[in-house]
């Protein structure tokens, strides 16, 4: 069947749209950073309540992930009475005044975060529809799932970090994150339509099997999801480096920007939750993988350097999870082995299929 | 209780690693070992020797012969036959033709007939090498090696040439996987006289 | 202070510090989260005796933190793997590169580096991985049973000192209270723990999420099992290559088969004897636009029977759709053309006549290149073979795949060809040396056209075109139990992450003002894996709380009787007033 034409101009058309709106949803959230509501309410509290923050944020409201903010063990993050806050005694509630309360909405809770956030993620949610509309009209431009080259693949991928980051946005009030995770999908699907933008065509027969619409949408599916923890990653260490900095004294705890994100240890979690999400995707892609290599190539593993790589990539994150639980490992060690993870992915994507022949190499680009 | 838990955890694991070790040591002797009743000539195990009471069963065969002929091994029941599989485009099959043309002139008045299985060949080359090395036997046409396939149920056959000795109640005496001698030949035959 | 862990046998400790996790917390919160690794660990006391020794390797062995350098030694021995060209996979590409890098290459091959998967170190690295889990996961595996069958611990006194706790009054006496609780979390499928006849208090032990574990050992578990199937393949199964002509037919038996490789256990009897005819095959080509000369589809018709007297059946073997005949697979890997040539010697008598396989030598447009040997005529040809030919100023050109326009274009060689002497030729080459070159440039030939030799040496006719298909017969008896393995290492990672190991306490003390109780509920988790308890904590609270006052409603509670959500806002706001920054919902954002 040829390739519609008039479609695949229209997904081109929401995709430059889908840029533009997303470049705009990362302005309303830097304008949240400089503009919106304050957020630190207790500096002094906090930064002296710092060694029970680990207590406070492993789990002392009952609204987000992402909530309290570090040492706000004072300020009730929801105001609806949360369950008291553990140990430091100036939690809500502590002595029991009624009944304790069902957590606030989400959406309640973005919308009471002030104009700039709402704005920023209705752009975002806006954006990330133009988006997928983009990804649609290409998968029926060409009869196929729109994942069948290079350019494809980064343009899908970055639909569902958006998507993902759209729900963790509302569900875990990670506003702060917008910033960081928007704009790094807007300099990779801008890279992706300047640098390895392919037209629409058909397929390799060798590439025409249902497997492709497993084996490949999982492997999308979890890349972008391991794109959203590589950025929340760096976000961790740059937090990190910023608590160090603080408590060494030799930073002001008013510094406007890096108050403005969520704590190391939020950002830990998050990240943490986001790995997992995507670590059975990733992992259920490479067994998709192995199925299809079996009925086209005659064995489910061969060491290909696409495949190599992906269990690269796997080992990497395995050892992630792993030095989570590990003594010494925790911490910034973990989150440089989480994006080492992510650089081995990046390698597999944009190296490894595009340079070293084996039977993986249909990129499509050049 | 935890020395408890210690002890049942050694216990699991050496049975494991002697079922392990058993389970091993079984699949290596059984299969590829060296069957009973077979003896190898000189030490050759190219060259086999099916004592008298452990000869397998040789498998029936119906064919065309290179000229158009049927060829049934069943038909010559009472008769030793030395099968042998060749191709016109195999080295080897062409070097010992002169030799099995010998012997098949030898041994045809002591009722040994010679039958050839032709493999992976055609009717126009394979004549034109039987009638230039002058093998006057008759070779069914096998281009697919479907009567190869029978034989190596019961008998390693894994390449050509290969050459099978069929005693009078059809029953595979000996055999040589590769290129035959003559001083082989005369031994598997004498062998092969020998009834149950 | 430690009634909850008095309570239990020396075994505690070690259920609650030694998760697997690390951070175990105990019923009282962060105070235990002790780090000790599973397997021990401790490396502080160096040992004296052989037996002590021996411990001390196992217990590194099966530590975190060997199994974490295990883990990148993993990864990192399997990038040269995929850099360099591998002898397993690509031996042509592992020629050149001894070619290009004459110096380095004897080097990179000592240590292995052209069949990284194969080399013991390699081996080595993920045997150890896996003995450091095996003896990571079975002792596990007996805590878990262990656990499993004691209940949950005492309530702890001071239910505020865990990391979700909540106060509510309630009208009920604390007896009735803690009932109600009790069966509220009996019916959420918590395991109840509840004081003896003899304690004085009023409380409930709830613990829920084993499962958890459970997901954890199998995934583990599963990993061994993928190892093992793989294992199995190795030993038992094999690969095999087949080329077929159109029309043509085989056995399965090695001496039918262009190669064969059997595992290392598997021999030439565990072949499937199966028959197979190739009675047609069909290639489609794109035959316009951008992509013509791309291959659209590959279909092969087959016959097979999968015994020798069995019957037979009609098979089709496509690109991504191999055949299983018996338990084995048949795929189609490639293809290419078998003219067909007819050869006569010097008396005018047939010396050759078949198709022969001519071998694609180009992919897009299967140019291909063989030799027709008639040794019974003293005569070798050497040549091409072109689908559709077209002349390119002198040169044969093939610009389409399909046969429309096939030509032939060969030089002949007359004289021995050296398959007397016994030593074995490949059927695809010719060895000319020995042989005079005759009839000059070479010959082009369309179909039906003969070619009479100078000198009187005989002649050659193109007769027709057939097509063959190469067939990859494998048998791999771990594959379908490295799949059955790996789908559980899916179910065990997504149990092990989505389902949290949790234990919510519950205690009433009866109320200062004489009537009634104040509930007190504590919740925790053992890791902070997935998100959500804090909602779930919130939830259960509510219930508890809700079902604990329906009953009456007394007054000065601020929330009545039906607790709807209604009530619980204004008892909110009234909470609320309080706060410094009442509407701050940006602390939930930062």
């Amino acid at each position: 069947m040829p390739v519609n034409l008039g479609l695949a101009q229209a997904s081109s058309d929401f995709l430059i749209a889908a840029l533009l709106i997303y470049s705009l949803a990362v302005l309303a959230f830097a304008g949240d950073y400089a503009f919106g509501r304050p957020r630190r309410a207790v500096k002094a509290v906090a930064h002296a309540a710092e060694p029970a923050a680990a207590l406070a944020t492993v789990g002392a409201n009952t609204a987000a992930v992402a909530g309290a903010a570090p040492g706000t063990v004072a300020g009730g993050p929801v105001p609806p009475a949360a369950p008291a806050a553990p140990g430091t005694g100036t939690g809500p509630g502590a002595g029991g005044t009624g009944l304790p309360a069902r957590p606030t909405g989400a959406l309640r809770a973005t919308w009471e975060a002030g104009p700039w956030v709402r704005a920023a993620v209705a752009l975002s949610v806006i954006g990330m529809l133009a988006h997928v509309a983009a990804v649609t009209t290409r998968g029926f431009a060409v009869h196929r799932a729109p994942w069948g080259n290079m350019y494809e693949f980064v343009t899908a991928l970055t639909c569902v970090a958006a998507i993902f980051f759209c729900y963790i946005v509302v569900r875990y009030r990670a506003w702060a994150l917008g910033v960081f995770v928007m704009g790094a999908v807007v300099i990779a699907l801008g890279l992706a339509e300047t640098v390895i933008y392919t037209p629409a065509g058909p397929l390799v027969p060798a590439l025409q099997s249902y497997w492709l619409s497993i084996h490949v949408t999982a492997m999308t599916l979890s890349t972008g999801i391991f794109f959203v923890a590589a950025v929340l990653g760096i976000m961790y260490l740059v937090a990190e480096w910023y608590r160090k900095r603080v408590a060494a004294g030799k930073a002001e705890p008013g510094n406007g920007l890096l108050e403005r994100i969520p704590s190391a240890a939020q950002l830990d979690k998050l990240t943490y939750r986001t790995v997992i999400f995507g670590f059975p995707i990733w992992t259920f892609g490479v067994i998709a993988g192995a199925i299809w290599a079996d009925q086209a190539w005659g064995r489910y593993w061969g060491w290909d350097p696409v495949e190599t790589w992906a269990f690269i990539t796997w080992v990497i994150y395995a050892a992630y999870l792993h030095a989570r639980a590990t003594a010494g490992w925790r911490g910034a060690r973990a989150h440089y082995i989480q994006l080492l993870g992510f650089a081995s992915l990046a390698f597999n994507i944009l190296v490894v299929q595009v340079f070293i022949t084996g039977m993986h190499s249909y990129a499509g680009v050049g | 209780m935890f020395k408890a838990k210690r002890r049942t955890v050694a216990v699991v694991a050496a049975v494991a690693v002697v079922l392990l070790a058993g389970a091993l040591a079984v699949t290596l002797t059984t299969g590829s070992g060296a069957q009973a009743g077979v003896s190898y000539l000189n030490g050759n195990p190219a060259q086999r020797v099916y004592a008298a009471g452990d000869r397998p069963v040789a498998p029936d065969f119906t064919g065309t012969s290179l000229t158009g002929a049927p060829i049934k091994l069943a038909s010559y029941q009472g008769k030793i036959v030395v099968l042998n599989f060749w191709g016109s485009w195999c080295p080897p099959c062409r070097a010992e033709a002169p030799t099995l043309a010998v012997l098949s002139e030898q041994y045809a008045a002591k009722g040994v007939d010679f039958i050839g299985d032709d493999v992976a060949d055609t009717s126009a080359s394979a004549l034109a090498f039987t009638r230039s090395v002058g093998i006057s036997y008759p070779s069914v046409n096998d281009p697919g090696y479907l009567i190869v396939q029978d034989f190596s149920q019961v008998v390693p056959v894994n390449d050509t040439p290969t050459t099978i000795v069929i005693d009078r109640t059809g029953h595979i005496a000996g055999m040589v996987l590769g290129t035959v001698s003559y001083a082989t030949m005369v031994t598997l035959l004498k062998d092969a006289a020998v009834t149950q | 202070m430690t009634d909850v862990r008095s309570s239990r046998s020396t075994s505690a400790p070690q259920q609650e510090t030694a998760d697997g996790t690390g951070e175990a917390t105990g019923p009282f919160g962060p105070n235990e989260m002790d780090v000790t690794e599973s397997g021990g660990g401790g490396t502080s006391v160096p040992p004296d005796t052989s037996a002590g020794w021996l411990r001390w390797g196992w217990r590194q062995l099966t530590s975190m933190r060997t199994a974490l350098i295990l883990l990148f030694l993993l990864a990192l021995g399997a990038i040269p793997g995929s850099i360099l060209p591998q002898q397993g996979t690509d031996p042509a590409s592992v020629q050149q590169y001894y070619a290009s890098h004459p110096s380095l290459a004897p080097w990179l091959n000592r240590l292995g580096l052209f069949n990284v998967f194969a080399t013991p170190w390699f081996a080595a690295i993920y045997l150890l991985l896996f003995a450091s889990l095996i003896g990571c996961v079975v002792p596990r595996t007996f805590r878990l049973v262990g656990a499993a069958r004691t209940p949950p611990p005492r309530a702890p006194r001071n239910l505020k000192r865990l990391p979700h706790s909540t106060t509510y009054d309630s009208a009920l006496p604390p007896a009735a209270a803690a009932e109600s609780a009790a069966a509220l979390l009996g019916a959420h499928r918590f395991r109840l723990r509840r004081p003896a006849a003899d304690d004085s208090g009023h409380w409930v032990s709830a613990e829920k999420g084993y499962v958890r574990e459970v997901g954890n050992l199998l995934f583990h578990l599963s990993l061994v099992g993928i190892l093992i199937s793989i294992a199995l393949g190795g030993l038992f199964g094999y690969k095999a290559d087949k080329l077929l002509v159109q029309g043509t037919s085989f056995g399965d038996t090695v001496s039918a088969l262009d190669e064969f490789h059997p595992g290392r256990l598997a021999t030439a009897s565990d072949l499937a004897p199966f028959r197979m005819t190739l009675d047609n095959f069909s290639a489609s080509y794109v035959t316009s636009g951008q992509n013509e000369g791309e291959p659209s589809s590959f279909k092969a018709s087959v016959t097979y029977s999968d015994t020798p007297g069995g019957p037979a059946r009609q098979g089709v073997i496509e690109v991504n759709h191999p055949l299983s005949v018996d338990s084995v697979k048949v795929y189609l890997i490639g293809h290419g053309y078998a003219p067909v040539f007819k050869v006569t010697g010097p008396g005018g008598k047939v010396a050759y006549e078949q198709a022969t396989p001519f071998i694609p030598a180009s992919t897009g447009t299967l140019l291909s290149d063989g030799v027709v040997k008639a040794p019974n005529a003293n005569l070798g040809f050497m040549g091409v073979f072109v689908p559709t030919a077209i002349d390119n100023g002198g040169t044969l050109e093939s610009i389409f795949p399909a046969a429309d326009n096939p030509v032939v274009s060969l030089d002949a060689y007359s004289g021995n060809l050296g398959m007397n002497s016994g030593v074995s030729q490949s059927v695809y080459q010719l060895d000319s040396t020995g042989m005079t070159k005759i009839g000059g440039s070479p010959h082009v030939m369309l179909p039906g056209q003969t070619w009479t030799l100078p000198g009187g040496k005989g002649s050659i006719t193109f007769v027709g075109v057939q097509q063959w298909v190469s067939l990859a017969i494998t048998y791999d008896p771990g594959q379908v139990p490295a799949l059955v393995c790996g789908i559980l290492a899916l179910c065990g990672l997504l149990l092990s992450f989505f389902v949290r190991r949790r234990r919510v306490f519950v205690r009433a003390v009866p109320a200062a003002s004489g009537a009634g109780s104040v509930v007190t509920i504590g919740g925790l988790t053992r890791t902070d894996a997935s998100g959500g308890f804090e909602e779930e904590f919130a939830e259960l609270a509510f219930e508890i709380a809700s079902a604990g006052t329906s009953v009456t409603a007394s007054p000065g509670d601020a929330a009545p009787g039906a607790a709807s959500p209604g009530a619980a806002e204004t008892a909110a706001v009234a909470a609320g007033d309080d706060k410094p920054e009442p509407n701050n919902q940006s602390e939930t954002g930062a």
